[in-house]
């Protein structure tokens, strides 16, 4: 794997607390001093937060589908009809 | 997700949704209202689920309904809403609008430029599916592919990232 992608694995270690507490503490230190890496790993985690937005965005999705689904089932359709009547 | 495909999952909304929406009604509330929270409250179900940090004292149901409660109830007295979970890399969302606003405009982005980088990292950070799963699912060469793909997906998005925000400044 090249180097790019070697450093994308250890921040990911890194941003999901993977490495042992030495490791973690030594990248903390890199970090201080490397301005263009801490740049990358605020980036990294701004990833990892876009995908869960997405993610989210995706499963409320499914949750409406399966609402939509539910609605077409006259026991269920009748049941919030008579709940809001 | 992995542990509870639609069928169970349209179970579960079948028997629970009508119950909260009987609360939600007689307490002046809408349909829709009564969707959103309860929506709010199968998310959070789910990814604890999928975290394995969901520690049920009653049935899934009780356990639904009684997040769905407090969303509403929240909603209701004007309050914050209900906070989801940090699922992965506890990476809180930005509390600023400003922020907020900007990464939904940088996800509406990167949907349109790299929707299938997007759903291979959905799989392996929020639905915490195996390397070989994931490279059955998305047509790789075994683990090894998978990973490298992973990666390169991870990169494409974070370099998104810096030249949107490059781009902001």
């Amino acid at each position: 794997m090249r180097s790019e992608l070697n450093e994308i694995r250890l921040i990911d270690q890194y941003l999901l607390r993977q490495l042992p507490a030495a490791e973690a503490h030594a990248f903390e230190a890199r970090l201080l001093c490397n301005g263009p890496l801490a740049e990358r790993v605020e980036a990294q985690r701004t990833a990892h937060r876009l995908v869960r937005l997405y993610a989210r965005k995706e499963e409320r999705r499914r949750f409406d589908a399966i609402f939509r689904r539910l609605q077409a089932e006259p026991a269920f359709a009748h049941q919030l009809k008579t709940i809001f009547a | 997700m992995p542990t509870h495909n639609d069928h169970h999952l349209t179970a579960l909304y079948r028997d629970s949704f009508p119950d909260f929406a009987r609360l939600v009604h007689r307490r002046g509330g809408s349909l829709e209202e009564a969707k959103d929270c309860f929506h709010d409250a199968l998310l959070i179900y789910l990814e604890k689920e999928s975290a394995g940090t969901l520690h049920l004292h009653s049935s899934p149901k009780g356990y639904l309904l009684g997040i769905a409660r407090v969303c509403w109830l929240r909603t209701r007295a004007g309050g914050p809403v209900l906070p989801l979970p940090e699922n992965f890399s506890e990476t809180p969302d930005p509390e600023d609008e400003d922020g907020q606003e900007r990464e939904e405009t940088l996800l509406r982005s990167l949907q349109k430029t790299g929707k299938k980088c997007l759903d291979l990292l959905k799989a392996f950070y929020y639905d915490h599916s195996s390397l070989q799963d994931i490279a059955e699912k998305f047509g790789f060469n075994g683990r090894r592919s998978a990973t490298v793909q992973k990666h390169k997906c991870l990169e494409k998005v974070r370099a998104e990232i810096k030249t949107e925000l490059c781009a902001a400044n």
